[in-house]
C-alpha cells in the first residue's frame, strides 16, 4: 500500500483560491520564461550589431597588413588613447610578443587570443576577453592569409559595458512591462474566477436558504455541469420529506389500529364488571399511556433535521383558538390572540400546532374567563427568536411545582406521562428546535407559559 | 334525540350504540364514510358521532361535505390521533368537540349531552320550563322538584320538545328525531305519547297548535 501524503492545505481551501494560486503560478512561470528568452535574443542582436562595427576595423587592419603597410592605423582615434578600452592587435596566434603588432592604446600590453581551435581562413570569431585593466571586452577575431601560406590574425576589441548596459536597460523595461502584464493577467483571472464560480456561490446561497427555512427547494437555472447537483439536492430534500411523511402516516396508523381495540376492551370490561374488568381496565390504561408516550416521542425524534420549513404563527393560532372556543363553548371563554401577521416559526406546522395546542388546552381548562396568546420577537438579527406566550387567569401553579411540570425526557417508569398537563411533550418538542418552555406567573393571575423558539416577526 | 354513529370498528360501534340507546337516544349507525355521509345528508340528527379514520371516505371529508351542504348538527369527533394537528384539521372542517380514543363511553355520553344542549342554546345541564325541569345529565324529569317516572320513549319526546321550547315542533319533525330510519312514519303514535305525557306530568306544558304541531311555552 502506498502511503498517502498529507494533504496540502491549499487543497482544502476554496476552489477560487486554488484557481487563483495556480493561475498566478503558471502565468508567473510563463512570464519569467518569456522574459529570459527575449533578453537572450536581444543580447544576441546587440552583440551582432557591435561585432559588425568591430569587424569594419578588423577588415581595415587586415587589408593594411595584406598590402604590406608598416604603420597600421585603425579608423578611430580611440585606438590611440592609452587604455581607452578600444584595442586591436595583429599577429600569428602562438607567436611571441615581439611579433605582435598592437594598437597604441594597449601601451605595449597584449590581449589574449580568443579560445577555441584555430579557425578557417577568413572566418570571423567573436567572444569576450579581459582587457589589461581587467575590463571585460568584446572582441572580434579574423584570420587572414598573408601570401605564401603565411597566416595572421587580426583582433579588434571594445568595452563590453556598452552591450551590458544596453541589455540591462532592455531587461528593466521588459521587466516593468511584464510586471504590468502579470498584474493585468492576475486581475482578469480573479474576475474570471468570480464570474465562473458565481453559479456555485448561488447554489451555496440556495442551500443555506433551505437550511434557514427560507426556501423549500433549490430553484433557478444552473450551468449544465452543476445542474445535476442542484437536482440531486432537491431530490434528497424531497425524499427526506417523503420518508418523514411516510413514517408519520405509519405511526398514526399504528396508533389508530391499537387505540380502537383498546377502547373496546375498556368499555367491554366496564360493562362486564368484576375483578377481571379492573385488571383489564388498569392494564389497558397503562397500554394507552405507553402508546401515547412513545408514539409522541418517536414522532418528535423523526423530524429532527427536517430542512427548511417556515410556519406562519397567526393562522395556526387562529385555528386552534376557534377549536378551543368550540370545545369550551359552555364556559364563555375570552380567547385573545395578539400575534403579528408576520410572526413565523422555523419548523413544522404540526409541531407548532402540538406545542400551542397543549399550552392553550391547558390554559383553557384552568382559565376562569380569559386566555391570551401573544407572539413577540426576541434575539438578534443574526439569530432571530420567536417568543410565544400563553397566559390565563386561572389558579396558576406554585413556583416549586412548575419545574417538575416541564421536566423533559423522563422515562415511563420514572414519571407518569399523561398525568401532567401535556407540558412535558411541549418542552420536548421545543428542545428539539433548540428552544425552551418556561413557566411563570401571569399578570392575569394564572399560569404564564413562554415558548422560546427559532423564528422571527417579519 | 336522534344520533348518528359513524365508526368502522364493529365492536366499538356496537358499544357506543348500546350506551346511547340505554341513555334514551334514538341511534342510527354507519360503518364507513360513504354510508355515514349519506345518512347525515338525508336524515335530521341532533348529534353525530364521527370517527376520523373511516374506510371509503375519511371523517374530515365527510364532515366538510356536510358543512358545505349547510348541515349544522353538532358533530363529535372520535380520533385515535391525539395530535393537535389532526384535531385542528377536524375543527377547521366544522367539528364541535372531540373525544380521543381510547375513551370511556360515559365520557362520550357526557359530551353528546352537552353538545345537544348547546346546539339548542342551553348552557346548563338542567332546562327549566315553569314547573317542569329536564335534567339532561341524569336523564330525568322533575315537576315541582319531584321526579316523574317516564318511559324512555316518553322522555325522548319531552326532552326534544323542551330542548326546543318556545318553537313549534311538527309531528313529522318529532317522528324524524325520535325514531330511527326504519320507523313507519304514518302512524299516530306521537299523539298517543303526547297524551300519556300530559297525564303523567299533570302540568299543562305541552300546547297543541292545530295543524302545525306542539309547542312547549318558554315560561309555562
Amino acid at each position: 500500500m502506498r502511503l498517502r501524503l498529507p494533504e496540502r492545505p491549499l487543497a482544502n481551501r476554496s476552489i477560487a483560491v486554488r484557481l487563483a494560486v495556480s493561475a498566478l503560478f503558471w502565468s508567473g512561470v510563463i512570464l519569467v520564461g518569456a522574459g529570459a528568452v527575449l533578453v537572450a535574443l536581444y543580447r544576441d542582436a546587440t552583440e551582432r550589431g557591435f561585432d559588425g562595427r568591430l569587424l569594419v576595423h578588423a577588415t581595415t587592419l587586415g587589408s593594411q597588413v595584406a598590402t604590406g603597410r608598416e604603420a597600421l592605423v585603425a579608423g578611430d582615434p580611440l585606438f590611440e588613447l592609452p587604455f581607452s578600452g578600444f584595442y586591436w592587435q595583429v599577429g600569428a596566434p602562438g607567436a611571441s610578443l615581439r611579433e605582435i603588432d598592437t594598437s597604441r592604446s594597449l601601451v605595449g600590453a597584449t590581449l589574449p587570443w580568443l579560445d577555441g581551435p584555430q579557425a578557417e581562413l577568413g572566418t570571423v570569431r567573436t567572444g569576450y576577453v579581459a582587457g589589461p585593466d581587467g575590463r571585460s571586452l568584446r572582441a572580434v577575431e579574423r584570420t587572414l592569409a598573408a601570401g605564401e601560406g603565411a597566416r595572421f590574425t587580426v583582433l579588434v576589441a571594445a568595452p563590453a559595458d556598452e552591450i551590458a548596459a544596453d541589455v540591462r536597460r532592455f531587461a528593466l523595461a521588459l521587466a516593468a512591462t511584464f510586471a504590468a502584464l502579470g498584474l493585468l493577467l492576475g486581475l482578469s483571472t480573479l474576475l474570471q474566477i468570480r464570474f465562473g464560480l458565481r453559479p456555485l456561490a448561488r447554489l451555496r446561497a440556495a442551500v443555506v436558504a433551505i437550511r434557514r427555512g427560507e426556501a423549500e427547494t433549490v430553484s433557478g437555472d444552473y450551468p449544465h455541469d452543476i445542474a445535476p447537483l442542484a437536482g440531486e439536492i432537491n431530490l434528497l430534500i424531497g425524499s427526506n420529506r417523503d420518508i418523514l411523511e411516510r413514517a408519520r402516516t405509519q405511526v398514526g396508523n399504528l396508533a389508530h389500529a391499537l387505540k380502537t381495540p383498546l377502547s373496546v376492551l375498556v368499555n367491554e370490561a366496564r360493562t362486564g364488571g368484576g375483578p377481571l374488568a379492573d385488571v383489564v381496565e388498569s392494564e389497558a390504561e397503562t397500554m394507552r399511556r405507553q402508546i401515547g408516550y412513545y408514539l409522541d416521542r418517536a414522532r418528535a425524534a423523526a423530524q429532527v433535521g427536517t430542512l427548511g420549513t417556515v410556519t406562519p404563527v397567526a393562522p395556526v393560532a387562529a385555528s386552534l383558538m376557534r377549536a378551543f372556543a368550540k370545545i369550551h363553548a359552555g364556559k364563555r371563554l375570552d380567547l385573545a390572540l395578539e400575534a403579528p401577521e408576520e410572526a413565523r416559526f422555523r419548523g413544522e406546522k404540526q409541531d407548532l400546532e402540538e406545542m400551542l395546542g397543549n399550552l392553550l388546552d391547558n390554559a383553557a381548562k384552568w382559565a376562569r374567563s380569559r386566555v391570551v396568546l401573544r407572539a413577540e420577537a426576541s434575539g438578534d438579527v443574526e439569530r432571530p427568536r420567536l417568543l410565544l406566550i400563553v397566559e390565563d387567569d386561572g389558579p396558576g401553579v406554585p413556583a416549586d411545582r412548575r419545574a417538575e411540570m416541564v421536566e423533559r425526557g423522563k422515562r415511563l417508569d420514572e414519571s407518569v406521562p399523561g398525568s401532567g398537563l401535556g407540558l412535558s411533550i411541549v418542552a420536548d418538542l421545543a428542545a428539539l428546535y433548540r428552544g425552551s418552555l418556561t413557566l411563570g406567573e401571569s399578570a392575569m393571575g394564572g399560569l404564564s407559559a413562554t415558548l422560546d423558539l427559532p423564528g422571527d416577526v417579519g | 334525540m336522534r344520533v348518528l354513529v359513524v365508526e368502522d370498528d364493529a365492536s366499538l360501534n356496537r358499544q357506543i350504540v348500546a350506551a346511547l340507546t340505554d341513555a334514551g337516544y334514538v341511534v342510527d349507525k354507519a360503518f364507513d364514510g360513504e354510508e355515514g355521509q349519506f345518512l347525515g345528508e338525508t336524515e335530521p340528527y341532533d348529534c353525530v358521532i364521527l370517527d376520523l379514520g373511516l374506510p371509503k371516505t375519511d371523517g374530515v371529508s365527510v364532515l366538510s361535505a356536510w358543512r358545505r351542504e349547510g348541515k349544522v348538527m353538532p358533530v363529535l369527533i372520535l380520533t385515535a390521533r391525539d395530535r393537535w394537528s389532526e384535531k385542528v384539521q377536524a375543527f377547521d372542517a366544522g367539528a364541535d368537540d372531540y373525544v380521543t380514543k381510547p375513551f370511556h363511553v360515559e365520557e362520550l355520553l357526557a359530551r353528546v349531552r352537552a353538545l345537544v344542549r348547546r346546539a339548542a342554546g342551553h348552557a346548563t345541564s338542567e332546562i327549566v320550563c315553569g314547573r317542569v325541569t329536564l335534567d339532561t345529565r341524569a336523564g330525568r324529569v322533575l315537576v315541582d322538584d319531584m321526579p316523574v317516572k317516564l318511559t324512555s320513549h316518553e322522555y325522548r319526546l319531552l326532552a326534544y320538545m323542551i330542548h326546543h321550547k318556545g318553537r313549534i315542533v311538527s309531528r313529522a319533525e318529532l317522528t324524524e328525531h325520535l325514531y330511527d330510519q326504519d320507523f313507519d312514519r304514518d302512524s299516530n303514535t306521537i299523539e298517543v305519547f303526547v297524551g300519556r305525557l300530559r297525564k303523567k306530568l299533570g302540568v299543562d306544558v305541552i300546547k297543541t297548535m292545530r295543524g302545525l304541531g306542539y309547542v312547549v311555552e318558554e315560561g309555562a
